[in-house]
């Protein structure tokens, strides 16, 4: 009895400590790194720890800024970013493409977009022009 | 015999369903700088009008614009451009493009007034233009449930604009400034915003005086910004978990003086902001009054009145050179035997519990329990986790009756 009762409360934390993205509610979470409500669904982003802990952003910049300063001792599992083609939708962010266009604000003056894969990125580069990064070179790119 | 000439060069157009001319975009074809036209009412269902002439446009009786969501309805391109007295409707909506009811592009000397927007995307956006005005404009976005909506008046990279008069609410931010200098924002109403009333983005040297943001994600955002004023503000009840009355994130040079910040889940919260005048300001029934993140430096904070706030002030890390004097602080108990006005017994606005709070926020549901009560009354008589040179020397024993005028 008392094994099972352990064994139960084991597996509760285990649970607890599932490692996966949490829901972005938009017009009611703040930004981890800047404070600002998260609204814009093309441009949010979210980092979840090791220990499963997930810490959201209105920016890609943001989350990056973030894991250079606060979050730099933090381990990560998790690094995703909002999908500019499709709103809403998180994806990889290290497997991710990232345009850098004037003609594409996103919330804290990056003009930084993420995009499924290069080709997609090219797309709206065509239509927007600016520059493509990927997830290593875009972490260069904000670093001041 | 529909053209009446005013002068040589300077003509009236009249626009109107029996008239020759029976579209703006007609009118703009054959208007030259200088130029007026008049458009009687009606519906007139025209979008990606571009005004790239030195023209005058001038509704008579609030007619109707009606974009039919086919995208941008008014773009202007040129000097000494007014649009006056339209409703305008029906703005296209996109995710890749930030369509507009009326935008200037790098342009100067405009004056957009009276207008009522609805059914928008963004409302009135102005890129890269100076020395304009935008006063007397109502927009009504319809953000509540939906994110998908721009703001009502939005610029970027604009200097020298007066925004005085409008009227905007269920949008994203009602006034938002990004990269924008010299801007004076007067007397505007911004309420029911998805996110900020009004929003202020690596802009600097802006004021914003005498106006009233009511029940929106928070109130004012000040972010990455220096050498600004906000005076004679109501900030009133923004709610929530995310909600502030004011946020200021990496500010300095600022001055807030007069005015009233009254249920919100956090009147100011500051977070790596320095210089900071606050004079005169009402902090009434917030959950926080001030809210101090930290690496916040030589800031002033006398002469304001603290009522019945849960917390008058949260603090974290040392004082650092800031100065609380002089404020009158509902929770104070002190006495003033030598009648002076002035508590005898210095004041610490900074509570036990809120510092508990800030570690652990789900303590909050002791707030009003016996236990907080003493562990906050041991703290106050010798500190130990408070900063303990953080007080009022001079707590006031009456309210300040600010100047208000």
């Amino acid at each position: 009895m008392i094994r099972f009762f352990l064994l139960s409360i084991i597996s509760i934390l285990f649970i607890s400590c599932e490692i996966s993205p949490q829901k972005i509610e938009y017009g009611s979470d703040a930004c981890n790194y800047c404070d600002m409500t998260i609204v814009d669904r093309q441009h949010s982003a979210q980092m979840v720890s090791t220990k499963g802990k997930a810490f959201k952003y209105d920016a890609i910049e943001c989350m990056v800024h973030s894991l250079q300063e606060d979050m730099a001792d933090t381990e990560m599992a998790l690094y995703l970013v909002a999908n500019f083609d499709q709103p809403g939708e998180l994806m990889d962010a290290t497997s991710s493409s990232y345009l850098v266009s004037e003609q594409i604000q996103s919330p804290m003056g990056a003009n930084l977009s993420a995009f499924q894969d290069e080709s997609a990125a090219e797309n709206t580069q065509k239509k927007f022009t600016g520059k493509i990064y990927t997830w290593q070179e875009i972490q260069k790119h904000l670093k001041h | 015999m529909v053209f009446s000439s005013m002068a040589v060069q300077a003509e009236t157009i009249t626009v109107c369903s029996s008239c020759p001319v029976k579209t703006i975009k007609q009118a703009l074809a054959q208007a030259v700088n200088g130029d007026t036209i008049l458009v009687k009412p009606g519906i007139y269902k025209e979008s990606n009008i571009k005004i790239d002439k030195e023209i005058t446009l001038i509704g008579e009786n609030l007619p109707t614009i009606d974009g039919e969501t086919k995208g941008e309805i008014i773009t202007i391109g040129a000097d000494n451009v007014t649009v006056d007295g339209f409703e305008i409707i029906n703005v296209g909506l996109s995710y890749t493009t930030d369509y507009a009811s009326v935008r200037v592009v790098k342009s100067s000397n405009f004056v957009i007034q009276n207008l009522e927007l609805e059914k928008l995307f963004f409302g009135i956006y102005l890129q890269k233009s100076n020395n304009g005005k935008v006063l007397n404009n109502k927009v009504r976005g319809e953000a509540v449930t939906e994110f998908n909506s721009g703001n009502a008046i939005h610029l970027w990279y604009c200097n020298n604009v007066e925004i005085r008069g409008n009227d905007v609410r269920n949008v994203r931010d009602g006034i938002y400034l990004e990269f924008s200098s010299h801007i004076q924002i007067y007397d505007n109403v911004s309420k029911f915003n998805v996110r900020y009333g009004l929003h202020f983005m690596f802009s600097n040297n802006n004021e914003a005086h005498h106006n009233i943001f009511e029940t929106n994600g928070a109130g004012i955002a000040l972010m990455f910004s220096k050498d600004m004023i906000l005076t004679n503000n109501t900030v009133r009840k923004n709610w929530g978990t995310a909600a502030y009355g004011v946020l200021l994130k990496e500010i300095s040079n600022a001055t807030i003086a007069h005015n009233t910040f009254e249920l919100n889940t956090v009147a100011i919260t500051v977070d790596v902001s320095s210089n900071i005048d606050y004079f005169h300001n009402d902090f009434i029934s917030n959950g926080y009054g001030l809210r101090i993140r930290g690496a916040s430096y030589n800031s002033k904070i006398n002469n304001n009145n603290f009522l019945y706030n849960s917390f008058d002030l949260s603090y974290n890390g040392k004082l650092n050179e800031n100065n609380f004097n002089g404020n009158y602080w509902s929770d104070y108990t002190g006495y003033d035997l030598d009648k002076d006005g002035m508590g005898d017994v210095p004041y610490r606005p900074v509570k036990l519990f809120s510092y508990i709070v800030n570690r652990t926020p789900e303590t909050i549901i002791l707030l009003r329990s016996l236990f907080i009560d003493i562990i906050d009354f041991s703290e106050k008589v010798s500190p130990v986790f408070t900063p303990d040179n953080l007080m009022d020397n001079n707590p006031r024993m009456k309210p300040i009756k600010h100047d208000r005028s």
